[in-house]
């Protein structure tokens, strides 16, 4: 594994005494290996003996028990105290585990991860299936829509993928035309929206290409797809067809509420039915 | 069953032809002056309606659209189809998520470009009463729908603007284009409650109406959506696609439409709502939906349109001093609306006029909700007139305004996210 790494510079891990608590601390590990991370591990529930010891124990044993780590006990709402430590701590990354699928009334009232995905003013790792033995990424998904935002996020995923040596990186440029669409009932002759749609995609192509050139993608296999249809939906649908492990997406651009899973858009389609480990990159100093 | 007769069958069919093909030909000589199909279609009806061909030829105006026969019933049905299936269409190009990931100046231009152009249309309308020599009684009624007249916009002429002079990806287009979506939604939800009160003030009262529209379309967007998102799939594996979309989305348009007016509201909301909750499906592809699309807009569109001309005569109906009027009030209520919210968003005196202008293009929508106000007798003639001519003339003034208002501006800056 590569690590020259400083993207998440401190990354918080929240902990829940779940099952899968084990292999969230040993993927939490992985990430740190790879970007020397400053470590914070959070759980907010009363502090007990037995579950003191046992964070200890999984720390000691996955080798996170370095003085510049950090554990922080706290009672209160789970999602309100872990979004106030991000800040207060400055936290690059959010590190949580999260079902593929919530029931329907989970997901409309919102679980915990979920909830920390819409509201985080940093960015997010999901982890769906975390592994004791954790394989690394080595399918990335990553959104290339035409967005300010996805410079940063393609930046990420490239160093991601250097530094956990990943063999695949396809970046989809998602085309919504339901605005384009709105002339076709008009008056466009056979050809002329044809000539429009692709005048508008050529200008996101060139944009897409200069990111690249403008990035350090090594030796790393990158290619670029484009798929029509609503943004954060077909993405989503790719990376559950092509058996990803790591979708990255931009971070919304608002806050996302009841509303939005009611019209789902965008992130939305994803968290409705994550197709595998998701990441949200939310740029520094974006708000 | 009392079926057409020889002769009326073969009037019936003369008169589709011809609408069609004339239509068409008008529409295509107006498209070379860049103007919009729509007023080619509506010229071709004044052409060979009353206003022209039947003040000279009346004879052979009748021919081609007959009125006292059953052929001329039956055509009357096919056009009240065919604003079911136009607004089933409108309502398939709103995209709700892009009005819900509206930003601060798309929201603060829908709320202004709406209700600024409602408000002067509804207060003039009030105190100007009689003077738009109104038919209806209830001078409340009245002063909503000329209200909302004022505050609806036409999508497909605005897109098709900022298409043509390279503002599309800019970030005023993206603000003109979110908040005409949402003038929309709400225009047609309005219009809905105001047909719902006309009418249904025998039936129930106007506390009930508005009950009913609200259910309805939060019904209908919310677990009609969800149905028809779960259905979809199983829709696509066992019918052939896209013909089993078009006649399934079509079947449920006019269901709900039919469900609409059954509860005392106008069936042309069900089939708007319809199209939003259809359109929105993720299923549903830009592909699919243009087929429906380019089926409702070349065949009945224009029959609708141009039978518009048939039935009123623009000329005997002109009145310059109400045309002058409805125009001034729909212009400066929309631009100055639109201009208000820009500036309070966030943009520039020059961009805040531009999208000003970029709203104010009226078009198809207007005329249609004109052409159902006009029968139910919510307008006379004289106003139906001046109505439409102002959704023709702020659809022709929309980009020749915002390309001089951008080309002293410089070159617009490219969206971000809006």
């Amino acid at each position: 594994m590569q690590s020259k790494v400083t993207t998440f510079q401190k990354i918080a891990v929240a902990v829940a005494f779940s099952p899968r608590c084990e292999a969230i601390i040993a993927e939490a590990r992985q990430l740190q290996q790879a970007f020397h991370s400053q470590m914070i591990f959070i759980h907010v529930g009363k502090k007990s003996m037995q579950e003191e010891q046992y964070l200890k124990h999984l720390l000691h044993r996955f080798q996170l028990d370095q003085p510049n780590n950090e554990v922080i006990w706290r009672e209160g709402d789970p999602v309100e105290t872990i979004l106030e430590i991000c800040q207060t701590q400055n936290v690059d990354l959010l590190v949580a585990g999260a079902l593929e699928k919530e029931t329907l009334l989970k997901y409309f009232l919102g679980g915990i991860s979920r909830q920390l995905s819409r509201k985080v003013k940093c960015s997010m790792l999901m982890l769906t299936e975390p592994n004791i033995h954790p394989g690394g990424f080595k399918h990335l998904v990553v959104e290339g829509t035409d967005h300010p935002k996805t410079e940063n996020t393609i930046s990420v995923a490239v160093e991601l993928a250097k530094a956990f040596q990943s063999n695949t990186l396809s970046i989809i440029q998602e085309s919504d035309l339901s605005k384009l669409a709105l002339i076709r009932s008009d008056d466009f002759k056979e050809n002329e929206a044809d000539e429009h749609k692709e005048t508008l995609l050529k200008e996101e192509d060139e944009k897409l290409e200069e990111i690249l050139r403008c990035t350090d993608c090594g030796e790393l296999a990158i290619n670029t797809e484009r798929i029509e249809g609503k943004p954060g939906y077909v993405i989503s649908k790719f990376a559950r067809e092509k058996s990803a492990d790591l979708l990255v997406v931009n971070s919304p651009d608002i806050t996302m509420n009841l509303l939005d899973r009611v019209f789902p858009h965008d992130i939305e389609y994803a968290l409705a039915d994550l197709p595998c480990n998701l990441l949200i990159i939310h740029p520094k100093n974006a708000d | 069953m009392e079926t057409l007769s020889h002769t009326e069958n073969i009037s019936l069919l003369l008169s589709i032809g011809l609408m069609l093909i004339s239509a068409r030909l008008f529409g295509e000589f107006f498209r070379k002056f860049k103007m919009p199909l729509v007023v080619g279609e509506l010229i071709a009806g004044v052409v060979l309606g009353p206003s022209l061909l039947g003040a000279f030829a009346p004879k052979v105006s009748e021919y081609i659209y007959t009125h006292n026969d059953h052929a001329s019933l039956a055509l009357n049905g096919i056009t009240n189809i065919s604003i079911i299936m136009l607004l089933f269409v409108a309502g398939m190009e709103l995209n709700l998520s892009l009005i819900r990931q509206q930003g601060k100046a798309a929201f603060s231009t829908s709320m202004f470009g709406l209700i600024i152009p409602l408000g002067l249309g509804f207060v003039t309308a009030y105190y100007a009463y009689e003077w738009y020599g109104r038919n209806s009684t209830d001078k409340v009624v009245f002063a909503l729908f000329m209200g909302t007249s004022m505050a609806i916009s036409a999508l497909p002429v605005i897109a098709r603007t900022l298409i043509d002079l390279n503002l599309f990806k800019t970030k005023i287009g993206s603000i003109i284009i979110t908040a005409a979506m949402f003038n929309d939604l709400i225009g047609w939800i309005l219009f809905s409650m105001i047909m719902g009160m006309l009418k249904g003030s025998a039936n129930h009262s106007v506390v009930l109406t508005l009950l009913y529209t609200v259910a309805y379309a939060i019904l209908m967007l919310t677990a009609g959506r969800f149905f028809i998102n779960k259905s979809l799939p199983w829709a696509q594996r066992n019918f052939s696609w896209p013909g089993g979309f078009l006649s399934l989305s079509l079947g449920l348009a006019f269901l709900g439409a039919a469900f609409t007016e059954f509860i005392g509201l106008h069936a042309i909301f069900g089939a708007f709502i319809i199209g939003i909750a259809v359109g929105d499906s993720v299923l549903v592809t830009e592909k699919t939906k243009d087929i429906v699309s380019q089926f409702v807009t070349n065949i009945f569109a224009p029959l609708f349109f141009v039978s518009i001309g048939f039935k009123v005569n623009f000329i005997a109906n002109f009145d310059l001093q109400i045309c002058a009027v409805v125009l001034v009030v729909a212009v400066i209520g929309k631009i100055s609306g639109a201009f208000i919210g820009a500036k309070i968003g966030g943009l520039s005196n020059k961009e805040s006029l531009a999208i000003g202008f970029g709203m104010n293009a009226r078009g198809a929508m207007e005329i249609i909700l004109a052409t159902l106000a006009l029968q139910a007798k919510l307008i006379g003639e004289e106003l139906y007139v001046a109505i439409v001519i102002m959704a023709v003339i702020t659809s022709i003034m929309a980009g020749p305004m915002l390309n001089w208002l951008i080309k002293t501006k410089g070159s617009a800056e490219p969206s971000s996210t809006n």
